[in-house]
């Protein structure tokens, strides 16, 4: 019998004080934790807007995909407010070669591609996943739907399939042109500077 | 009894955890594409090694026969839980390509093996001297394999073309197929070179 209680007394206390130490490291790390998170999406909208000052915590409005799914789209305010330069949302592409790909999309005003940036995947190492090496990714830049068929070359259109991988750079060019039609369809909406969140002013006018 | 100075050698090649045991080979296979992620996953092992094998023999005089595994496996599951939450907060990139693998540094074999074979009757520097031979001998291991997989497999050394766009990489050795051939020639040469 006392071994018994002993046994439970052991393992009980070791179990709290694991659980004690747990909570004092979580408590430490909560707060890099977060930074980083941030950090990395302002890293994409620098990537996929470049140039223009995006900051993830002011100026984003929420809205939905075609499906009903919410979306944030980020904006970049424009000279002199009042304006949008830009906008960011995150599209997914369903059908990558192992699981979904995200994917961060930047498109202008004019409706050209800022560029696109690669927030996570699955894909092979060294095949699928060279959609992550910029000379593949830069290809999007400053295209449109108006000046580009989003097919890969192998389906008769524009953009470049990696060798080896196919699939890949089907699925996201697929993605980016739905994201693309969706901006389309919504322009009026993310271009209206008066709408969600707004910018974070440094220099005192107001839009 | 053998000195503290072997204690530590004898995890590096006597008694290397994977070319002589041949143990924590799931996360050995999985994460060595290239050298930067084999360093990484090494060292987190090494940490958690060290420190659970500390924390086992300080506790071992109190610690029941009949749950020792479970007690084991709590203290081992803490110290990955902070290596988890410390590299999330601290190195990020390398924790989102390590991903699902640190937290799967519970159940490595040679972490819970070093606690029940040797921290569970032992002194306490004694063990945590074992576990930084053991640690290191892993690492090494480790770093062999993805540099050998990295340099052959995509011509690049830490993420830096060494061997020109000329060399046609030999893709088998990215890909998980690749670990196993490569692990399998190096656990030869390490055998022979032992016996010789």
């Amino acid at each position: 019998m006392t071994s018994t209680l002993r046994m439970v007394a052991v393992l009980g206390g070791i179990c709290m004080v694991a659980g004690l130490a747990l909570a004092g490291v979580y408590e430490i790390t909560k707060e890099p934790i977060a930074y980083q998170k941030k950090l990395e999406v302002i890293r994409s909208l620098v990537a996929v807007l470049p140039g223009l000052d995006t900051d993830p915590d002011s100026f984003f409005l929420d809205m939905k995909r075609e499906d009903g799914s919410p979306v944030r789209v980020f904006r970049a305010p424009g000279e002199g407010g009042g304006t949008v330069a830009g906008a960011a949302f995150e599209v997914v592409a369903p059908d990558g070669y192992s699981g979904k790909i995200y994917i961060m999309v930047g498109v202008l005003p004019n409706g050209k591609l800022g560029g696109i940036e690669i927030l996570s995947h699955a894909e092979t190492p060294g095949l699928g996943s060279l959609i992550e090496k910029e000379s593949w990714k830069g290809i999007f830049r400053g295209r449109s739907l108006d000046n580009t068929n989003f097919k890969v070359k192998k389906d008769g259109g524009d953009i470049d399939q990696l060798t080896g991988a196919t699939i890949s750079p089907r699925a996201i060019s697929g993605a980016v042109e739905k994201g693309l039609i969706w901006f389309k369809n919504n322009r009026d909406a993310v271009l209206d500077a008066a709408a969600g969140e707004k910018p974070v002013t440094t220099s005192g006018e107001t839009s | 009894m053998i000195g503290y100075g072997q204690e530590l050698t004898k995890g590096i090649w006597k008694e290397n955890p994977v070319f002589k045991m041949v143990l924590g080979l799931c996360p050995l296979l999985a994460v060595t594409s290239t050298a930067i992620n084999g360093i990484a996953m090494g060292l987190a092992s090494l940490f958690v090694i060290v420190c659970s094998n500390t924390v086992v023999a300080s506790l071992r005089s109190i610690i029941p026969d009949k749950v020792r595994i479970p007690i084991y496996i709590i203290i081992i599951a803490s110290f990955v839980t902070v290596v988890d939450l410390s590299m999330n907060a601290w190195a990020h990139q390398l924790w989102k390509t390590l991903g699902l693998f640190i937290p799967l540094i519970v159940v490595n074999c040679l972490i819970l093996g070093r606690s029940e074979a040797f921290a569970s009757r032992n002194p306490v520097f004694r063990s945590m001297v074992d576990g930084l031979g053991m640690g290191l001998g892993f690492t090494l291991a480790l770093f062999m394999l993805g540099t050998v997989r990295e340099i052959l497999g995509s011509g690049d050394f830490f993420g830096y073309p060494i061997l020109g766009s000329a060399y046609n990489d030999v893709l088998v050795l990215i890909l998980p197929p690749g670990a196993f051939l490569a692990m399998g020639i190096m656990l030869g040469a390490f055998n022979s070179l032992d016996r010789s």
